[in-house]
């Protein structure tokens, strides 16, 4: 179904009232490009005179990522509680009365951006370490206090990573449109050479990544979002995937556009209290780029197959595939002049 | 036809980009128009090159699978690869080719899976046969790299 900003007031301005106990008046609303996992609307609500921005969540009719609103809008919840930069979340509604599909509020951030192309040259490396330590904080949470267990699955330290690759390897199968033969090499490679178990198993964000939070124009974080594909897990995932090739295709050198790869890394052990296994990162780096796969070959099938028809489906599912593929070849070949260096060689 | 597909397609491509996206009405449609400009530049490539990418990647494939046949135990293996890529094309639009590269793609998944356990078993043919193929898969994500996009 389709949203229009005038429905999406209406709508809003009502529950809001209704939660709120007192009449709101949605007076702004506008679609944020970029993500697609959830229809996403800046709004400004004004309550007795004061306007107050709140971002809203709607679930989509297709995504990249299918994935359960709860689990996102609790995780946020915990981080919050935990004291973790996170925009503060207001309401979770599953009821479709309010907007024709469930939807989660929260409060809106205001005055960042996170665009990972406005990030001002000055503020590259202090951005870039405490993004890392952020992501360091996050695995040094102890998962036991977040109180998750009714929205994410149980795991153990020595099953959690061949779980992550047995759902992913199960979505390229039932999604790939063709057949992918470096991505299918990929995943008998990691079978075949599990990883070690786990040091201990953290909160993993699931996408922590440049463009995945807000910064300030002062160059600070202000807030971390696009928390849909949290789970429990090996904390090497998150860092693993944080520092695939992909997110610095055009600057290889500087981890997420940000920072060396090394000095990455050192922020998070430093701000984790872990340390990284290069045998065991390795593993999770080839791993990373088999879940990049799986996510962008499913939004494909979702462009080619589904209702929906985002562009944003069809450059994931098309550019995204494509690049991940020349990063694997080049993990696996025995040829492989291995172009993407990581912060281990 | 159009004449000079891929010129014309890239064109409509640059015509978004520069005249259409700086007219949008708001950062959502700019957004839009911007990505389906950059998905125009791709298409604008594979329409020039997709014939050939799906023939090379079978004329490629049908040399491994020649290479493969004497030292593959497996007859259910060995009959797939015979069979897959014996008869000429039914036709040789992209949508012909493409099913047929997908059919020879399956089969030669699975000799590369089968290519590995004989090379774990220390089988010399097999550590050659593993690193042909991956000279393969290197030669065929390359030939699917857009060098239109961003």
């Amino acid at each position: 179904m389709t949203t229009t900003a005038n429905t999406l007031r209406e709508g809003l301005s009502r529950y809001l009232s209704a939660q709120w106990y007192v009449d709101t008046s949605v007076e702004a609303a506008s679609r944020i490009p970029g993500g697609a996992s959830r229809e996403t609307w800046k709004c400004v609500a004004v309550v007795g005179g004061e306007s107050r921005g709140v971002i809203v969540r709607l679930d989509p009719d297709t995504s990249l990522i299918d994935t359960d609103r709860a689990t996102e809008y609790r995780t946020m919840e915990a981080a919050h509680r935990a004291g973790l930069p996170v925009p503060t979340p207001l309401f979770l509604e599953h009821d479709t009365q309010w907007l024709g599909r469930p939807f989660s509020v929260s409060a809106e951030v205001t005055g960042c951006q996170a665009s990972p192309d406005g990030i001002p040259e000055a503020h590259r490396e202090k951005l870039g370490r405490r993004k890392w330590e952020l992501l360091g904080e996050i695995a040094r949470l102890d998962p036991d206090q977040l109180n998750l267990g009714g929205v994410m699955a149980s795991t153990s330290a020595a099953t959690c990573a061949l779980e992550q690759l047995e759902y992913w390897a199960k979505v390229i199968v039932d999604d790939e449109i063709h057949p992918n033969p470096v991505a299918h090499a990929a995943i008998r490679r990691l079978r075949r050479n599990p990883p070690p178990p786990a040091q201990k198993l953290s909160l993993v964000h699931g996408d922590y990544r440049t463009g995945n939070f807000l910064y300030t124009p002062e160059g600070e974080v202000a807030a971390i979002f696009d928390w849909e594909m949290a789970h429990l897990g090996d904390p090497l995932e998150d860092l693993a995937w944080s520092l695939d090739p992909l997110w610095h295709w055009q600057e290889p050198e500087l981890a997420g556009r940000l920072l060396p790869h090394a000095e990455a890394v050192r922020s998070w052990q430093i701000a984790s209290g872990l340390s990284v296994d290069p045998e065991a990162f390795a593993w999770w780096r080839v791993f990373a780029s088999i879940k990049g796969i799986g996510i962008w070959i499913s939004s494909s099938e979702d462009f080619h197959k589904g209702s929906s028809k985002l562009p944003i489906l069809a450059l994931a599912g098309w550019l995204m595939t494509d690049r991940q593929q020349q990063i694997l070849v080049d993990y696996l070949s025995p040829h492989s002049p291995h172009r993407f260096k990581g912060a281990f060689e | 036809m159009i004449p000079n597909g891929s010129e014309g397609i890239g064109h409509l491509a640059a015509r978004i980009f520069g005249d259409l996206v700086p007219k949008a009405p708001d950062a959502y449609a700019m957004s839009d128009l911007a990505m389906i400009a950059t998905l125009l530049g791709m298409a604008a490539e594979d329409y020039d090159r997709a014939a050939d990418v799906l023939i090379a990647d079978e004329t490629e494939i049908t040399a491994i699978f020649d290479a493969a046949r004497p030292n593959i135990a497996d007859p259910v293996l060995k009959a797939r690869m015979a069979s897959a890529l014996v008869s000429p094309p039914e036709g040789y639009r992209v949508s012909q080719l493409s099913a047929r590269a997908d059919a020879a793609m399956r089969v030669l998944i699975d000799l590369h899976a089968w290519v590995e356990i004989a090379q774990d078993e220390g089988l010399l043919w097999a550590v050659e046969l593993n690193g042909r193929i991956w000279r393969f898969l290197e030669r065929h994500t390359e030939r699917r790299a857009y060098h239109a996009a961003f």
